[in-house]
């Protein structure tokens, strides 16, 4: 079975340019792309244990009866074949539940509010709540379209951040992009990584693996390409824990403009 | 995501010795945490709606008081809609949605939004009652505390009904009815594993309710005298209250309809509403707020009016309530059915003493009290709810004999003309009330691609005839989905009967493709689709096999026999389960 990527869709601009970020994202991947064309300014996503309500900002329903036409104008232009996706369920009238079984979903930075906010620096709470729940990798489009021609890996040695490898070596091979991996050392000595990655057996996705053993991580993000899909685990910490640890997946995302691909706890890659 | 943690975290350790735990003594524990939560949101909805019904007080003697409900549902439906970005209504429905199709997962939110959204719509005059609100909030804890705790699908839906048992049990002080209400109208089974941690939960949130609002019983407890006559004349007040709960639960259904049809905005929509309850209310009181205070009234035998007056009242409490909650008013059906039952019970006694005068009839109290059993029990179509929820919140088992045979009839004849009660209604509407253990619920455990065959043998459009016959010696089915050579996409199904008239006919071998004798217009599954619709697809067409379809690529074939091998499996797990 082709593995599927969900869109949601907003038709104006800033849409269009998630949407073409997305599309090329299929189209470099061979995924196929559903559209999900918002006809409330709600719904509802049931994860394996958490139930999230998305409240899109009112721009996602500008203009729906060119919605649909836009969409499939910008997705053809890739190369591609719109699907455009029905909601069945409901839980309210006006609450549609959409399914959870995609193998990608592309989410804005921010999927409720105001596109002044969108940008760099700020991950909405629901988005954060997707990735933390999801069981598919979240993929979070840059403002505006650009292609990306290598592959970026940010690897720190937990879980996610093996799954993270995995994936992006994954996109790599599926992609014919070259992979590179990055990590700063940080409370774990060069041998320490280096036994995470025999003992979980990635050697081969860190041929190039570039270690940041001096300066400020902000400083050193310089390193990773312009023109890189960016690869990250989350560990999906509770708003407590990252307001008093803080989180690097937030230090990332808001220091580089790239587009990236977010692995979250519950993600089965 | 760079740091590697070395130590087992509290959470993992957490999930470990959860999962060592006895599953029962796990899911105990479980609900008296959330038997104590579900009992505190019912006494907090208590307190707001007395709080705030003190504030407006002083109000209700001006000549403008007839506004307090339109501004009440109003703020009620846009706190909702804006606040708390919620749907309107009292969220019953969604519980039971949420327990069928969703595994009891309920938004976080859901625990606090109707307590709030309700004590508006009624504190100012609404006509609805605090109980279906607070099973919301009884439900999302419950669905909430069982997230915390990592519980499966199974184990959280059992939370779901402490939750809901808890709040119902706190805000009557009626433990049993809290227990049967769960069962009976969320749960819709009755097991060993679900029904001992809903009674735990059920105790420990009445007692919450008792510890802080006192041991009372919403209406005082009155020993009855009946004789036999009466509870013969008891049928009567069953069919009375079985008509008028059909009457209110086609009123309310279409004052939904209209009044969304008419009014678009969902606050303007409410407000109306609110208004017009207002305005009957200015000349039947009887039919604003919960109501309780006339339901007591009318047990004491103290209710003054005529016959006609109280059967208007009964009929007016019916219109208010339609248009309270038909609008969008945030409430339930509980309270305002035992107030038109006391009414139309009280209307039947009056009827009754006034053609048969001689006759020592039982009190009027004892009329009200069936007329709220029938009610309660047609309304909901739970008549074990009915009957526990009366014998309790009256004290009066010694008369339980009447109140089972006036909620039996009353919910059997409403069943018989209304099939659906007002809980269920969107929900079989859109097909979406799975009860546990019922073909419908284990098909919908069935993922169409799980069920998916790999072995048809494809062929391509312009594959001669000829070159089918070795396929079709060594294929292990009796149909070939055909793709586009150039697309790979799926164009149509070759069945072994499209071919047999050409089969043995060797000059036809070059000249016929397959193209030319597909069928274009078999109908596909998608790997998504509902199993429940597959099948009912292939009943229609009479097929015994579909293909399987994404986007234009075909992905396999699913059968009716690899469905019911399925289902029959299923069935196995889920008798297994019950054990």
């Amino acid at each position: 079975m082709k593995a599927q990527l969900l869109h949601i869709f907003r038709n104006t601009p800033f849409g269009r340019e998630t949407l073409l970020e997305s599309s090329y994202f299929c189209k470099t991947l061979e995924i196929e792309i559903v559209v999900y064309i918002p006809r409330t300014a709600k719904f509802l996503m049931y994860f394996e244990n958490d139930v999230v309500q998305v409240d899109l900002d009112r721009s996602y329903l500008t203009s729906p009866e060119t919605a649909e036409t836009h969409a499939s104008e910008i997705i053809r232009s890739a190369g591609l074949e719109p699907q455009f996706f029905e909601p069945q369920d409901y839980t309210a009238s006006t609450l549609p539940d959409i399914p959870t079984h995609f193998d990608y979903m592309c989410c804005p930075r921010s999927i409720v509010d105001l596109s002044s906010k969108i940008g760099l620096g700020y991950l909405g709470p629901r988005v954060r709540r997707i990735v933390n729940s999801a069981r598919f990798p979240v993929y979070i489009p840059n403002a505006v379209f650009k292609v990306w021609k290598s592959v970026a890996v940010f690897f720190g040695g937990s879980v996610n951040g093996v799954k993270a490898v995995r994936l992006g070596q994954k996109i790599s091979q599926l992609s014919g992009f070259p992979l590179r991996v990055f990590t700063q050392l940080e409370g774990n000595s060069r041998e320490g990584y280096e036994s995470v990655v025999k003992e979980r057996q990635i050697e081969e996705a860190m041929e190039n693996w570039t270690v940041f053993d001096s300066g400020p991580f902000q400083e050193n993000l310089y390193e990773v390409p312009h023109d890189a899909l960016v690869v990250l685990g989350a560990y999906g910490h509770g708003l407590i824990k990252q307001l008093a640890f803080g989180s690097k997946m937030e230090l990332i995302q808001s220091v580089l403009s790239n587009s990236m691909v977010i692995v979250g706890p519950h993600c089965g890659t | 995501m760079f740091s590697k943690s070395k130590s087992p975290s509290l959470r993992f350790l957490l999930a470990r010795g959860i999962s060592r735990i006895d599953e029962r003594l796990l899911l105990i524990t479980i609900a008296i945490f959330v038997g104590a939560c579900g009992g505190l949101a019912a006494v907090l909805l208590n307190r707001l709606l007395l709080d705030i019904q003190h504030i407006l007080h002083p109000l209700r003697t001006y000549w403008y008081a007839f506004v307090l409900p339109a501004c009440g549902a109003a703020l009620s439906s846009l706190f909702l809609g804006h606040v708390v970005k919620e749907g309107p209504g009292h969220g019953v429905p969604e519980v039971i949605y949420s327990v069928s199709k969703r595994g009891g997962l309920l938004r976080l939110r859901s625990s606090f939004s109707r307590l709030v959204s309700s004590a508006l719509t009624i504190a100012s005059g609404g006509s609805a009652g605090p109980e279906a609100p607070v099973v919301m909030s009884g439900a999302s804890i419950g669905s909430n505390i069982a997230k915390m705790f990592n519980l499966n699908d199974r184990q959280r839906v059992a939370m779901v009904g402490c939750g809901a048992a808890s709040a119902i049990s706190s805000i009557f002080n009626a433990p049993i009815a809290g227990i049967v209400f769960s069962v009976e109208v969320i749960l819709g089974e009755w097991t060993p594993i679900n029904l001992i941690p809903i009674a735990i939960a059920s105790v420990i949130g009445t007692e919450v309710s008792r510890l802080m609002q006192g041991n009372q019983i919403p209406f005082a407890h009155h020993r009855f005298h009946t004789s036999l006559l009466d509870i013969v004349a008891s049928v009567g007040i069953a069919i009375l209250a079985g008509l008028s709960s059909v009457l209110f639960t086609r009123m309310l259904n279409k004052t939904a309809e209209a009044s969304h049809r008419l009014v678009r905005h969902d606050w303007i929509r409410a407000a109306l509403g609110g208004a017009t309850v207002g305005f009957i209310g200015i000349g039947l009181p009887v039919v604003l707020g919960e109501g309780y205070d006339v339901v007591r009234t009318i047990l004491e035998n103290q209710y003054e009016y005529g016959l006609v007056l109280v059967a208007l009242g009964a009929l007016a409490k019916i219109v208010a309530t339609s248009l309270t909650i038909g609008t969008g008013g945030s409430g339930g059906i509980f309270a305002p059915c035992l107030v038109i039952g006391s009414l139309g019970g009280l209307a039947y006694y009056r009827m009754l003493d006034f053609i048969w005068p001689s006759i020592p009839w039982a009190e009027e109290g004892f009329f009200a009290m069936l007329g709220m059993a029938g009610v309660m029990s047609g309304a909901l179509q739970a008549p074990l709810t009915g009957i526990f929820l009366i014998v309790e919140v009256t004290g009066s088992y010694a008369v339980i004999l009447p109140l089972i045979l006036v909620s039996a009839i009353s919910a059997t004849l409403c069943h018989y003309l209304e099939p659906v009660s007002f809980y269920y209604e969107r929900l079989v509407s859109r097909g979406e009330l799975l009860r546990p253990r019922t073909d419908a619920r284990l098909l919908a455990d069935l993922s169409v691609s799980e069920l998916i065959e790999k072995d048809a043998i494809v062929v391509q459009e312009d594959t001669r005839l000829g070159d089918m016959i070795p396929l079709i010696e060594q294929a292990s089915r009796d149909s070939f989905p055909v793709e586009d050579s150039k697309t790979g996409d799926f164009l149509g199904l070759i069945r072994l009967d499209d071919l047999r008239p050409f089969l043995f006919n060797k000059n036809l071998y070059a000249a016929i493709i397959m193209g030319e004798i597909m069928d274009v217009h078999v109908p596909r599954v998608s790997p998504h689709d509902d199993t429940k619709a597959v099948l009912e697809l292939m009943d229609h067409t009479r097929t015994e096999s579909l293909p399987v379809v994404q986007g234009s690529k075909f992905l396999g074939m699913v059968s009716k026999l690899t469905i019911l091998d399925r289902y029959r499996k299923e069935l196995i797990v889920e008798s297994c389960q019950e054990v």
